[in-house]
């Protein structure tokens, strides 16, 4: 037999088969468009955002993305379950393509035929192992979504829909394949290259042909007729996310990561700041609802979630878009709770997990910034206090500005005021300034320069807070009036590098303060200090020690630097035991997003649930390498009763020790 | 409605403060400047007054060197609506009295139905200037309140008194009020406001041109506190602790009496 087969074997290649399939698909195809234009009229209600900048670029990333479906694997499980389905589904669809562009065109017009021969063998098998694949996974994830029922996970009736329609479609597909083997292919070499096929064929064997050719007709229109339907219904479930979660890798945030946008202040004709509706957002943002999915992932991995505050990142993507859809004309804190909004630590765990490259974080900081600035609100006094501080004082804490430099005294290191011939600015922050056990952190960075030799200045006096927590809470105009300030020092002092013993100040001066005009080289002491012990400019004797590590938010995922500390740890000699949640996937300890401002006052402490799972170790020792992260660790351990047996500790302080 | 409301910039009470070259006043530099506390409930009070009767014109008032203009746009973002500003860089040599005898001077002719001030500065603290600006132009005085209301030309006040108490007060206007911590929360001015305040009127008048009067008091010597002993710890078991405790408390204080 030939390596090949009769396409529109059965049902007919004449106009009786192609005119009705054409017409339905173009209908289907013409609803699916006409859907998707309406869909765009609401998109367009948000502000205008250009995601289109960099085509090749974004296309590449959205071809992998896609193809490779590397952010839908970043969770095993069901990941690699979707990830297959999607391949064999994929592969279906392109072998469906290649039997339309034979039987429809080349063979139709040209006499070209090319499924036959080895191709053809490889074809079939490829197409059958693919459709079999998807079977499977779908099976595994009906299951789960509805025996397993993860918590969290919401059914909805377009689950049951999208779930049936495939697993309908597929079904049917090797019923016809096997009706057709069963008549044309049975004894054949053939036939072993579509195992499934031939195996319900085997299965359909004992029915005459009458009516197999019956069975097969019937179904051939019905497998037609569910893709269509199953075309046409894309735009009315949650099947659009084949189109708007492509989309979204193509409209991605091409970074830096983490960066916030700057509201002009001088733009005299601004009459509103910040999101009050949904149209003071972006269209980007109404558009990630409609390609989010509902998988939860961003949900599981939120600290505050977990700790019974009222916030789900995916909730409020999904409520933005219902608000577009239904009531754009009303203020969005009628649908979202503000407690909700308030929560946020900003540690972007939803952010690095959501396999549709959605961005929660920003529209929350948007509704923090009309709430701050147009309304002069925010989620307690205890925060406007650190506001109207750093308004006088250019601390949060209040204390007084004149002495943001005394920790240093006594200590090698100059104010750049008196003496400006330095390396490094050491850029201290509030909390190593002021803060009695941060102090210590400052004092030790300072010490392992002096080892390496690098003269440290600080701006002292001079210094003021970079401005972080308080733009995070929204409240974009005291930020920048800090950030400017501090903007001006570094150029009056021609700084050239800048390093800083806090994330948070690193990553606001490394990535929002270019948007002010800083062009200066900045470093988290990690990597700087990383980076003087390899070139051997100074040197440690490793005492062996038992710990775990807290990778910080604003250093790890914000700016993934995860191997710098854990290179020094190992130098240090650690003997280090990770927690389950490290890396990309660590816990926030509570203090991002402006947070440390403010009083925890909902549901249970994030910082005592990191310090359990620090605690589960084993480990005595809980090291990491933020001010905000051990001030809520020295709190959440003794709040967890787990002092006598884990201790935070600053990496500064384990290498100031180990100097050799 | 005519309000007038009366602000004095002071140092933020976290500075490490020096005596001057002339021992009478604290020296001016590493000091972090802001809206007196009391004159904030003040700001606040006004605010709220003119936002509940509506046709209300809302001045703030405030005396020193150029630098006090910086408190008095915060004033003017929280809601008021022009600025006066008396020009005088000694105004910290000046005694209440004198102080009062400028604001009088600037009110006189203004018929201000309301005037509002702070019960007292945080730096100087004589809470004096409220009242004689009111003993001057002739008005009523209603002092330290924690409480207030106006309906119709009249204010019905709550004062606070030692003890928690509180005195209930009212009178007719014009008046003057001084404002006590627990009268209200002063807002947070919101961007639009602030972004106004930049071009709302701040004139700034030579104090020669308000004939103030000559101090009654001279400052002889601002001197910090004597350093006394230092700090007791007590340390055992937390039950001899409480008897310690309690003896130290008889006998060296009156908190037992």
């Amino acid at each position: 037999m030939e390596n090949t087969r009769e396409i529109y074997w059965n049902v007919g290649h004449g106009a009786a088969t192609l005119v009705p399939m054409y017409l339905l698909s173009l209908a289907a195809v013409a609803i699916l468009v006409y859907m998707f234009l309406q869909r765009v009229k609401i998109y367009k209600q948000g502000q205008t955002l250009n995601r289109t900048d960099q085509l090749p670029l974004r296309i590449t990333a959205m071809i992998k993305n896609v193809l490779l479906q590397s952010k839908v694997l970043s969770v095993r499980g069901p990941g690699v379950a979707h990830a297959l389905f999607f391949w064999g589904f994929f592969i279906l669809f392109l072998g469906t393509c290649l039997i339309v562009l034979q039987a429809d065109f080349t063979d139709l017009f040209f006499g070209v035929k090319f499924l036959k021969g080895s191709f053809y063998l490889f074809f079939s098998l490829i197409l059958d192992i693919a459709g079999l694949i998807s079977i499977l996974m779908l099976i595994g994830l009906l299951v789960r979504r509805y025996v397993v029922r993860p918590a969290g996970l919401e059914n909805k009736k377009d689950d049951i829909i999208m779930h049936g329609l495939l697993l309908a479609i597929l079904i049917t597909g090797f019923l016809i394949e096997g009706a057709r083997m069963a008549v044309t292919e049975m004894g054949t070499t053939l036939s072993a290259w579509s195992p499934v096929g031939l195996w319900v064929a085997k299965a359909l064997s004992s029915m005459g042909e009458p009516a197999v050719r019956g069975l097969h007709s019937n179904l051939w229109w019905l497998h037609l007729l569910m893709v269509i339907a199953f075309i046409a219904i894309i735009p009315f479930t949650k099947l659009r996310h084949i189109f708007t979660t492509s989309a979204n890798y193509l409209f991605t945030d091409l970074g830096p990561k983490g960066l916030v946008p700057t509201i002009d202040m001088e733009d005299e004709e601004a009459e509103s700041f910040g999101a009050a509706q949904v149209t003071d957002m972006t269209w980007k943002d109404i558009f990630d609802a409609d390609a989010c999915t509902t998988c939860k992932r961003c949900q599981d991995r939120c600290p505050a979630w977990a700790t019974d505050k009222p916030l789900s990142p995916m909730k409020v993507v999904q409520q933005i878009g219902e608000i577009a859809c239904s009531n754009p004309a009303s203020s969005l804190l009628e649908t979202i709770d503000k407690d909700a909004i308030w929560a946020c630590t900003t540690c972007r765990a939803c952010q690095e997990i959501c396999p549709a490259d959605i961005e929660h974080v920003n529209k929350i900081i948007d509704i923090r910034r009309n709430l701050v600035l147009m309304e002069g609100e925010f989620p307690g006094e205890e925060v406007m206090t650190a506001m109207e501080n750093t308004e006088v004082n250019g601390n949060p804490f209040g204390l007084a500005f004149a002495s943001r430099g005394d920790w240093a005294e006594g200590l090698p290191i100059v104010t750049l005021g008196k003496n400006s011939d330095v390396d490094i600015l050491y850029f201290v922050g509030c909390y190593a300034s002021f803060d009695k056990r941060n102090q210590a952190i400052a004092k030790a960075f300072v010490q392992l320069c002096d080892a390496a030799g690098v003269k440290v200045g600080i701006l002292g006096k001079e210094e003021k807070c970079c401005g972080e927590p308080m733009r995070k809470m929204g409240n974009e105009y005291l930020y920048q009036m800090q950030a400017n300030e501090n903007i001006e020092q570094f150029k009056s002092y021609r700084i050239k590098q800048i390093v800083t013993t806090c994330p948070h100040c690193f990553n606001t001066l490394n990535k929002d303060y270019r948007d002010l005009g800083l062009d200066v080289k900045i470093s988290h002491y990690t990597e700087y200090l990383a980076e003087l012990l390899e070139q051997g400019k100074f040197k440690l004797t490793p005492q062996p020690f038992d710990c775990t590590y807290h990778d910080s938010c604003y250093l790890g995922r914000y700016n993934d630097i995860y191997q710098a500390p854990r290179t020094l740890l190992a130098a240090a000699g650690a003997n280090l035991t990770e927690m389950e949640k490290h890396g990309t996937e660590s816990f926030c300890c509570s203090a991002g997003g402006g947070r440390i401002l403010a009083d925890e006052n909902i549901g249970s402490r994030i910082s005592e649930k990191r310090a359990q799972m620090a605690a589960e170790t084993g480990a005595p020792t809980l090291i990491s390498n933020c001010p905000f992260c051990l001030t809520m660790f020295e709190d959440g351990i003794k709040g967890a009763g787990l002092d006598e047996q884990l201790q935070p500790k600053d990496l500064a302080e384990i290498l100031v020790e180990r100097l050799a | 409605m005519k309000i007038l409301v009366c602000i004095k910039q002071v140092p933020d009470m976290e500075s490490k403060f020096k005596v001057n070259a002339a021992g009478n006043w604290y020296e001016e530099t590493d000091l972090a400047w802001r809206m007196n506390e009391y004159d904030e409930y003040a700001v606040e009070q006004a605010v709220q007054l003119k936002q509940q009767v509506g046709e209300a014109d809302l001045t703030v008032l405030c005396i020193g060197s150029d630098r006090v203009k910086e408190t008095m746009k915060k004033a003017l973002a929280m809601g008021c609506d022009r600025g006066a500003h008396i020009a005088d860089d000694a105004s910290y040599l000046k005694d209440p009295y004198a102080i009062a005898s400028l604001i009088a001077g600037y009110a006189k002719d203004k018929d201000f139905d309301l005037i509002f001030t702070g019960m007292q500065s945080q730096d100087r603290g004589s809470g004096q200037v409220g009242v004689l600006v009111a003993e001057m132009l002739g008005v009523p005085s209603l002092t330290t309140l924690v409480e207030f209301s106006y309906a119709d030309g009249t204010i019905n006040a709550k004062r606070e008194l030692e003890g928690g108490i509180k005195a209930k007060v009212s009178c007719a206007t014009p008046a003057l009020v001084t404002c006590q911590l627990g009268l209200n929360t002063p807002r947070y001015p919101t961007l639009p406001n602030i972004m106004k305040a930049k071009k709302k009127e701040l004139i700034s008048i030579p104090v020669a041109d308000l004939n103030p009067q000559e101090s009654l008091l001279e400052v002889l010597q601002v001197a910090p506190p004597e350093k006394k002993g230092g700090g007791l710890i007590l340390e055992g078991d937390p039950a001899d602790l409480a008897d310690q405790l309690i003896q130290i408390l008889k006998e060296k204080t009156t908190a037992l009496a």
